[in-house]
């Protein structure tokens, strides 16, 4: 008989009590909740964090176990915190709406309703028509529907068309760039009906709890994305463990032999890459209420290759690596952009470190690739075996 | 036979001394003195035909000083006179007609005359024809670019009467077609505007549709029954051809129906007439439904406090019982006929210049893209690799660029020393990237990718550093400024003509290189089987350095050709990285026949989307981008496969 | 006795270049056949239009009890039809221990949504025993694939291929880098599997064909040499020309 997951993997257990205590410690810390020494913005920036890492580890699924180094996840991401947005300013600008029709003379028409809400919402990309793919805004439901089966029909329908051409490698990469790509330019035109580069905005409110104060609303998206990150783990904790795991990891290392096993390797693929993109969908939609916007420049191709450096860093193929590469990553990305890093003086040049933070990542990330190929997941290995030894 | 004339007259003025009495001119202006003090457009159009009609020979002189504000009066006597400002400060005064002196003027003694601008430029229709002859050919067509920009009626027997004498072909052949598109516009008789209008059968001229158009102009009209006297263009059903809200607003406007009241005016209505928090017997709670409003203000309507609803039924009688049509302004329908006519001839005579314009368009953007992308197929045709930090080569070779011209001010020369210089530095930047990073990670493709990466996000964020955020200007030099003009559909600038002969010699070049040279041999054999080559002495890591060097050298004069057109920014490489790939992907790895052929298909391919749809840039790039990854399908390997067993793994 | 493999007049031509030519071919359902000929003779080409990694220009295969397609099917499904190929070079998963690999190996549904749901039966277990049992790899079983000597590759990947049960098994260049004593071992194994299904070895090395003593077909620039045993085919003319270029 198997053990159950948490006790055959030890990681697992490991992983699980450390996020349990770990948010357990900042909501007890935290402005709304607790102590008051973790602050409000300090909370969103963790609550975020948890959310990048439960990207990661979709992408370390994707490409650390299966191979396809995706680029395009970013997409998936950004689609989920659109969907859920929808939802967000929709409510959010029927409230403000039907407040300020409540004066009239006369109740309001539906119709009428339905015009301010457009203006409202459209009048800064000059419509004032809501378009048609806003049918189910009103619906949290749907839209919450709407976070996983949108992306996950994409991923299904570019995943089918790309699997099925066999297009591997650098290849497969270039391709779910462009997807990526095509997907951030459609969504910058201002007729996408999606309020073009604007995006949508306003989403930490949360419709109808307009008297909650944000440091409770943050630490309840805080503990939401805590919960989706332990899920997320343990979905994929659970499907790389068993034959399935063995399965996408020898599709990893020689997809022509295990073809000649007899194994589907396109429905495989597909199967990893739109179960990926859902959980990145959910992610994102956890990601967004907390960031407040979501526009399409966070869909830009570049997120999707600096979410492969967090996994590369934090060492692929294993989950706790891709955890620890985004945590860390995007942590300390926000440190030393957010100008708190102490400047380096050399005489006649400071160094500046909001200037030269991408610089020192782009090379440390080289660094890594060349010399530490396992990433910081492979150190703790090391450590591990030696004491195990 | 005029410009001698003139000549004579010239000379006569010069050299016969100032006469005592009046000259005739002077006489003639003296008749008109009241309206030629205070002048308007409306009156002022006899008094310059007049002048006009005199042939005096000093009209034009006259004419001109007149508009340029050049015109004096004394007030003693309201004699108009030309000044000179004399060496000492003093005023002359200048006979308008002999331009002998007349004596100094004191400055509270004269009036400047400044005719408002419409009065000049009434008074400019009327010189058109002293400068339509005119000895110098630059005024001549002067008066010609003038009479394009404004032309008028009167002007036509004018043109007319100037061109048999023009000397110079060039301008002939402009005064007749301005002749031509005048007569379509201006004509008396029937027969010879038509003539003029079937003269530009075929001609893709923007002046030749000009003329024509206005002939088509129409206006919408609603009839009880179509009259036979109207020149009708179409007859238009509501719901089709004319959204039926529309139409009845015609019928309303001509009176034949009743006027709609506006939803917004309803709900004003029912707000007046609130009563008691009802209105019309309908709760005002009750209110929040278009439906229960309708119902509310029909019960107003029936008490008679608000004017009826206009039912639909009542709409669509009306509108059945009229007939809308285009009337063309122009009550001809000869002429009407031959201008439809011949603005179809022409419309697909532009077609055919519209396309060869896309053909050029495209063949330009696909050479931006060669060079873009060459140097990536080069390096991922040899070595298998992903070089993301090659739009951070083509950033390179433009900054490089702008460095040089900022030490060499010869836009000319600085171009020349920056392209080799260009590829120097993108080459040495390329070899060290090989040497420290892309050797160390042989056969492992994705990593190569990724670290590339990095490389390029470091880069990207220097460059930012060294040379700030805002764009650097590349200034091409002069004699690349303006463009190859063949008519007005088809133009092409001379920067992308040089960016497409800069890829002609490019593709020479490699593929020289790749051919006719040792070390195009030794790439050859790299590419199709590394193992077989080292073995028979060739060194695989020179090879794979040099190649690389090699496709980084192109990236950087690519830069340099970018640089020209587009602002050198520390993106300005990323912008063309993705478009690069799909290039090669599309053409074919490791040939480069095969990245000609995927620069000419999405360059093409850009330009005709964007032909469709040319509002929008962005949708453009979108709907290519889907196009390819269906391509892809189709062709996985690209348009120009390597094919064999070698390629299946 | 009916044939299980039928290979039909097939060509295939890369570039110009005819690898394969016309080429028929019958093998029954219990029957060991060793392919011989010399470089370039269509041997790997003439496994991979069987495996379905080549799609022939012409001809037709047709497989199994019925007789079915084989060009309608893509590799999977070739696989799952019953043909199992071992490839020159030894192909085991070397970042997974030899059990997974066996397991994977095994035969079962192999859907994505299956074997997500899988669970190892104590069925599975005694199968993974005896085949490594089989193979010489039982205290070996824990071990990852890539710390395992040349010769013991092999032998998992002959393992994996039999764990798949094929009915028709390919193997390619089996005894190439063996030891003697390892090939005497691989011997064994295959004359074993010949007992249950068919099993078509490619092999250059004659001392090893005469070793398997089988039924020999020689393949000459992409058709069929000559058919029979071994003794009989390198008393064949046409073969002793091919062979020593005279």
């Amino acid at each position: 008989m198997r053990k159950p997951l948490l006790l055959r993997e030890p990681s697992v257990m490991i992983f699980i009590s450390l996020l349990a205590a770990f948010t357990l410690i900042v909501t007890v810390l935290s402005e709304g909740f607790g102590l008051g020494l973790v602050s409000t913005s300090m909370i969103k920036i963790l609550g975020k964090t948890l959310c990048l890492c439960l990207i990661a580890i979709a992408m370390d699924l994707v490409w650390g176990y299966c191979g396809i180094l995706s680029l395009g996840h970013f997409a998936f991401f950004g689609l989920g915190g659109y969907m859920i947005g929808m939802w967000l300013m929709y409510e959010r600008t029927k409230d403000i709406v039907l407040g300020s029709l409540a004066g009239g003379a006369l109740p309001a028409t539906p119709q009428e309703i339905e015009d301010a809400i457009g203006t409202q919402i459209f009048g800064v990309v000059g419509g004032s028509e809501i378009p048609a793919i806003w049918y189910f805004a009103d619906s949290l439901a749907a839209q919450l529907a709407l976070v996983v089966l949108v992306p996950g029909l994409l991923a299904l329908v570019f995943g089918w068309l790309a699997f099925r051409s066999r297009v591997t490698g650098v290849y497969l990469s270039i391709l779910t760039q462009a997807m990526t790509l095509a997907l951030s330019l459609y969504l910058f035109q201002n007729d996408s009906g999606l309020r073009g580069n604007n995006g949508l905005s306003g989403l930490q409110n949360l419709p109808g709890l307009t008297d909650v104060p944000q440091s409770i609303v943050s630490v309840w998206f805080f503990l939401a994305s805590a919960l989706a990150l332990g899920a997320g783990y343990l979905i994929a904790a659970y499907v790389v463990s068993g034959k399935f795991g063995n399965v996408i990891r020898a599709i990893r290392d020689d997809e022509a032999r295990i073809r000649f096993m007899g194994y589907p390797v396109e429905a495989y693929k597909l199967v990893v890459f739109t179960l990926t993109a859902v959980i990145a969908a959910i992610a994102g939609a956890l990601y967004y209420p907390q960031a407040g916007i979501v526009n399409p420049a966070e869909i830009a191709p570049i997120a999707s290759i600096y979410l492969a450096v967090w996994v590369a860093i934090g060492g692929r193929g294993r989950l706790y690596g891709a955890v620890i590469g985004a945590a860390l990553v995007s942590l300390l990305s926000s440190w030393f952009t957010g100008g708190q890093a102490p400047s380096i003086p050399l005489g006649i040049y400071t160094i500046d470190w909001v200037d030269w933070w991408q610089v020192l990542l782009g090379l440390g990330f080289v660094l890594v690739t060349l010399y530490a190929p396992n990433g910081i997941g492979g150190l703790v290995d090391r450590l591990v075996r030696k004491d195990a030894s | 036979m005029l410009r001698t004339v003139y000549l004579i007259l010239a000379l006569s003025l010069l050299l016969v001394p100032a006469r005592a009495q009046d000259s005739d001119l002077n006489a003639l202006i003296e008749t008109h003195r009241s309206d030629i003090e205070k002048p308007s457009r409306r009156t002022i159009g006899p008094v310059l035909d007049e002048l006009v009609a005199s042939g005096l020979p000093g009209v034009a002189v006259f004419l001109e000083h007149w508009r340029e504000k050049k015109l004096w009066q004394r007030k003693s006597d309201g004699r108009f006179f030309f000044i000179e400002e004399r060496d000492d400060g003093s005023i002359g005064l200048v006979d308008v007609d002999s331009g002998a002196e007349m004596g100094a003027a004191a400055k509270d003694g004269i009036t400047n005359l400044k005719p408002n601008s419409g009065v000049r430029s009434m008074i400019a229709s009327a010189l058109v024809q002293f400068q339509l002859s005119d000895p110098d050919p630059q005024r001549r067509a002067q008066a010609l670019t003038a009479l394009e920009r404004d032309p008028d009626a009167s002007h036509l027997g004018v043109l007319r009467a100037a061109i048999d004498n023009e000397t110079d072909p060039g301008l002939r052949a402009r005064k007749e077609r301005l002749q031509r598109s005048l007569t379509i516009q201006f004509g008396s008789d029937p027969a010879t505007r038509v003539a003029a209008i079937e003269s530009f059968a075929g001609d893709a001229g923007v002046d030749a549709r000009a003329a024509i158009n206005p002939l088509l102009a129409t206006r919408v009209e609603v009839f009880d029954v179509i009259p036979d006297d109207l020149n009708i263009a179409r007859v238009l059903e509501p719901g089709d051809d004319i959204a039926a809200e529309a139409a009845y607003q015609l019928l309303v406007e001509a009176g034949k129906a009743r006027p709609i009241v506006a939803l917004d005016a309803r709900k004003q209505a029912l707000i007046a007439n609130l009563d008691d928090g009802a209105v019309g017997g309908v709760p005002v709670a009750e209110l929040d439904t278009q439906a229960a409003r309708d119902r509310a203000y029909q019960a107003l309507a029936g008490a008679g406090a608000v004017p009826p609803l206009v039912t639909e039924a009542e709409q669509r009688a009306a509108l059945e019982g009229h007939v809308f049509a285009e009337v063309y302004l122009e009550p001809d329908a000869t002429l009407t006929a031959a201008a439809r006519a011949t603005l179809s001839d022409i419309s697909s005579t532009v077609g055919f210049y519209r396309f060869i314009d896309l053909v050029l368009d495209g063949l330009s953007l696909a050479s931006i893209y060669f060079l873009a992308a060459i140097g990536l197929a080069i390096t991922f045709g040899v070595m298998g690799v992903i070089n993301m930090a090659h739009g951070e080569f083509i950033m390179i070779g433009a900054y490089t660029g702008y460095v040089v011209q900022q030490v060499i001010p010869d836009y000319t020369t600085s171009i020349l020393v920056a392209l080799p210089l260009a590829f120097a530095v993108a080459f040495m930047a390329g070899v060290a990237l090989e040497r420290l990073v892309i050797r160390h990670l042989a056969h492992r493709p994705l990593e190569t990718l990724l670290a590339t990466f990095g490389i390029s996000i470091a880069l990207q964020q220097i460059a930012k550093n060294i040379f700030g955020t805002q764009a650097r200007p590349l200034t091409a030099p002069s004699w690349l400024d303006g463009a190859w003009v063949i008519n007005d559909v088809v133009s092409i600038s001379h920067i992308r003509i040089a960016i497409f002969v800069l890829a002609l010699i490019f593709l020479g070049l490699l593929l020289f290189i790749l051919n006719r040279t040792r070390l195009g041999l030794e790439v050859r054999a790299v590419t199709q089987n590394p193992r077989m080559a080292s073995s028979m002495g060739i060194n695989p890591d020179r090879i794979n350095m040099l190649t690389f060097g090699l496709g980084s050298g192109i990236a950087g004069i690519a830069g340099v050709a970018i640089g020209l057109f587009a602002k050198v920014t520390s993106e300005l490489g990323s912008g063309y990285i993705v478009q690069s790939f799909m290039t090669v992907v599309v053409g074919g790895v490791g040939n480069i026949w095969g990245t000609l052929a995927g620069a000419g298909m999405i360059g093409s391919l850009q330009k005709l989307i964007e032909f469709f749809n040319p509002s929008n840039t962005l949708a453009a790039q979108t709907y290519m981008i889907i196009f390819i990854i269906i391509f892809i399908q189709f062709r996985p390997k690209g348009i120009i496969a390597l094919k064999g067993r070698a390629a299946g793994d | 006795m009916s044939a299980l493999l039928e290979v039909n007049s097939v060509s295939v031509a890369f570039d110009g270049f005819k690898a394969i030519n016309d080429l028929s071919f019958e093998i029954g359902g219990q029957e060991l056949r060793a392919v011989i000929g010399p470089n370039g003779a269509g041997k790997t080409t003439f496994m991979d239009i069987v495996t379905g990694k080549t799609r022939p220009d012409d001809g037709r295969i047709l497989f199994g009890e019925p007789m079915m397609d084989l060009l309608r099917l893509s590799e999977s499904q070739i696989a799952r039809a019953g043909i199992g190929r071992k490839f020159q070079r030894p192909t085991v998963f070397e970042t997974q221990s030899v059990r997974d690999n066996l397991m994977m190996a095994l035969a079962g549904d192999r859907s994505p949504l299956a074997v997500l749901r899988y669970r190892p039966s104590g069925g599975d277990g005694e199968r993974i025993a005896a085949l490594a049992e089989e193979i010489g790899l039982s205290d070996q079983l824990g071990r990852v694939a890539g710390e395992l000597s040349h010769g013991q590759k092999q032998w998992l990947e002959i393992g994996m291929l039999l764990a798949q049960d094929p009915k028709l098994l390919l193997v390619d260049e089996p005894a190439a880098g063996m030891t003697l004593g390892e090939r005497e071992h691989t011997t064994d194994l295959l004359r074993a599997a010949a007992q249950t299904r068919a099993v078509i070895v490619v092999e250059h090395d004659m001392e090893f064909v005469r070793r398997l003593d089988c039924k020999v077909t020689v393949l000459h620039e992409g058709s069929v040499l000559a058919e029979g045993t071994l003794d009989h085919v390198t008393a064949n003319s046409d073969v002793i020309d091919v062979y020593l270029g005279r």
